[in-house]
């Protein structure tokens, strides 16, 4: 594995340009960044971002969820209250419009930590030093 | 005074304010420690002696206690909308309030939940609140705005805790390597290992996205959800469809204000000067500006519905809102909310950080005013004369709502002691973007 550590976000594409180029596999090249820099996606390209499916299921499970706690609390002990129907679907609607954002919010966050691979022990146990700096390492492909 | 050259000055310059706080930060820790322990001494003493320790009556059942539910709800608000739709609409200036108003949305819920717990006074029992599977079989009512409500500030408290926690993590990671011993080790814990790989980065900004897009309909839904608690039900002065929009315009001006209330202590304090500069100020002025318009264009909605609406009940509420027995409360709403804010018209004031910080409280006092007078007048005053009645706070809501504003403070400073209170990865990286795009128009 070999590591070059970068000073400036320019420098910084400059160089990863200029690996890429050289035919070095993309697969083979991983950066470390003090903050996102979107043009990086570009050049090394990436997997399908699966977040968003989280996000979907997450939030089709919390829409489903509400309207069937509400539907199912009212047909169960069916009190007809104010003379509207059983299943009042308005104010249902909003119950699971809230657990729709609940439950999306959560499924794009658990999806994060799974895409992401979050908690990372080797994160927390890596003492590397890089303050502020641009990081790019090469795996050797060159296996024993 | 200019911004810090490059990405290390931004870490030691946020991350200074977690290591030197001085006497005055001390003090102030000191005196909303103490209003926070009178909120829950006479909370405790409510319990023991009972409901009537309030000014609470009949027909006025709802009072200061709701009063203060509806205010911090309000006050979180600005939090969700400078984090989540000032991030949509790619507003720079948020960078300079964004974490400190997710941390002011956060605590503001959970100072805004103890209400009507508190309200409730029988607190032992509030889990009949909650949807679950009782011995009885009987459920919430899911027609009443009540459970709606539980819903709301729930899931509210829940995607901003998530908000504000993802939006640190970047963030704890770089406090780690900067802070020795187990503080340090806490933090990396926290920052659940991220080494700021591209592939994180990646994933990060697609979830940053996804809850800026999932929290900006609650920034319109919560505060709507809170003003139904109100609009209903059929009582005059509250039964009418402009509630939701005047909830929410006012909840985020209010929340505006505690954000000036707040940062220009904070800014000062910590040495931040560098970091939150006047320019930053300048757009928060606008939007309180902006907000406040919406809301004295409520006020007049309010008074053309109630004075031309053909409803002599609604007519006779809001000729007593404004001038009955609670007519100078009224007085000071009008001003603090929608006379003051006309100075930021003037860009010397909006730049004045002096009058920002007046102008914040006086807008706080006016948005408080503002819920008492709602909610008093409307159930002192409805359909029978027979039934009218005034109310009296109590020394026991007073001081619990000085204690809320204590336990608030408090948390909210130790949340600045604690945590970085300017998001260090977003400054950077908004300095970085000024730099490319710098050198492009040189070029």
């Amino acid at each position: 594995m070999s590591r070059v550590v970068l000073e400036g976000r320019e420098e910084f594409l400059a160089k990863l340009r200029e690996l890429v180029d050289a035919g070095l596999p993309r697969h083979a090249i991983t950066v470390q960044m003090p903050y996102e820099v979107p043009e990086v996606d570009a050049l090394l390209g990436h997997s399908p971002d699966r977040i968003r499916f989280f996000a979907l299921i997450g939030a089709l499970t919390g829409f489903g969820s509400g309207l069937a706690l509400t539907i199912y609390s009212v047909v169960s002990f069916p009190i007809i209250v104010g003379g509207k129907p059983i299943i009042s679907l308005p104010p249902f609607l909003l119950i699971g419009y809230l657990l729709t954002i609940l439950f999306g919010s959560l499924g794009s966050f658990l999806g994060f930590l799974l895409m992401a691979r979050m908690p990372s022990p080797s994160g927390l146990a890596d003492d590397g030093e890089f303050p502020d700096r641009f990081v790019i390492s090469v795996r050797d492909e060159e296996g024993p | 005074m200019a911004e810090p050259r490059d990405g290390r000055a931004i870490e030691g310059e946020v991350l200074a304010g977690l290591r030197r706080p001085g006497w005055r930060y001390f003090a102030g820790l000191a005196v909303s420690g103490l209003l926070a322990l009178m909120l829950f001494a006479l909370w405790g003493r409510m319990i023991w002696k009972g409901i009537g320790l309030t000014g609470k009556n009949n027909p006025v059942g709802w009072a200061m206690l709701i009063t203060n539910f509806v205010f911090w709800v309000g006050i979180a608000h600005s939090g969700t909308l400078i984090s989540a739709v000032l991030f949509l609409f790619r507003a720079r200036f948020r960078t300079a309030f964004n974490r400190s108003a997710e941390a002011m949305t956060v605590i503001a819920i959970l100072v805004a939940s103890l209400f009507p717990l508190i309200h409730l006074g029988r607190v032992q029992v509030f889990y009949f609140l909650l949807p679950y599977p009782s011995e009885r079989l009987i459920w919430p009512n899911f027609r009443s705005p009540l459970p709606w409500d539980v819903f709301a500030i729930n899931t509210y408290l829940i995607v901003s805790l998530v908000f504000f926690y993802v939006g640190l993590i970047p963030d704890l990671a770089i406090a780690r390597r900067h802070l020795p011993g187990l503080r340090g080790r806490i933090y990396g814990l926290l920052s659940l290992g991220w080494q700021g790989t591209g592939e994180q980065w990646r994933h990060y900004s697609r979830l940053y996205l996804f809850l800026a897009a999932f929290a900006t309909p609650l920034v319109a839904s919560v505060h709507s959800i809170v003003s139904w608690d109100f609009a209903v039900s059929i009582v005059p002065g509250w039964h009418t469809t402009i509630f939701a929009p005047y909830f929410v315009a006012g909840a985020i001006l209010s929340g505006t204000a505690m954000v000036l209330t707040l940062s220009i202590p904070m800014r000062r304090w910590l040495g931040l000067e560098r970091l939150i500069q006047i320019d930053h100020y300048e757009g928060i002025a606008k939007i309180l500006l902006f907000t406040s318009l919406i809301v004295s264009y409520t006020y007049l909605v309010e008074h053309g519905l109630a004075l031309y609406g053909d409803n002599p009940f609604e007519r006779d509420q809001y000729l007593y809102r404004a001038t009955g027995d609670y007519r100078v409360l009224f007085a000071i709403m009008v001003v603090c909310n929608s006379i003051l804010p006309l100075t930021l018209f003037f860009r010397r004031m909006r730049r004045s950080l002096g009058w920002l910080f007046a102008l914040g409280l006086l807008v706080n006092v006016g948005m408080w005013v503002e819920r008492f007078v709602i909610i008093v007048s409307s159930l002192s005053h409805d359909y029978d004369p027979y039934a009218w009645g005034t109310y009296t706070l109590s020394w026991t809501e007073l001081g619990i709502t000085a204690g809320s504003f204590g336990l608030f403070f408090l948390l909210f400073l130790l949340v600045s002691r604690l945590l970085p209170v300017v998001a260090i990865t977003e400054t950077k990286q908004g300095l970085a973007e000024r730099a490319v795009s710098g050198q492009e128009q040189a070029s």
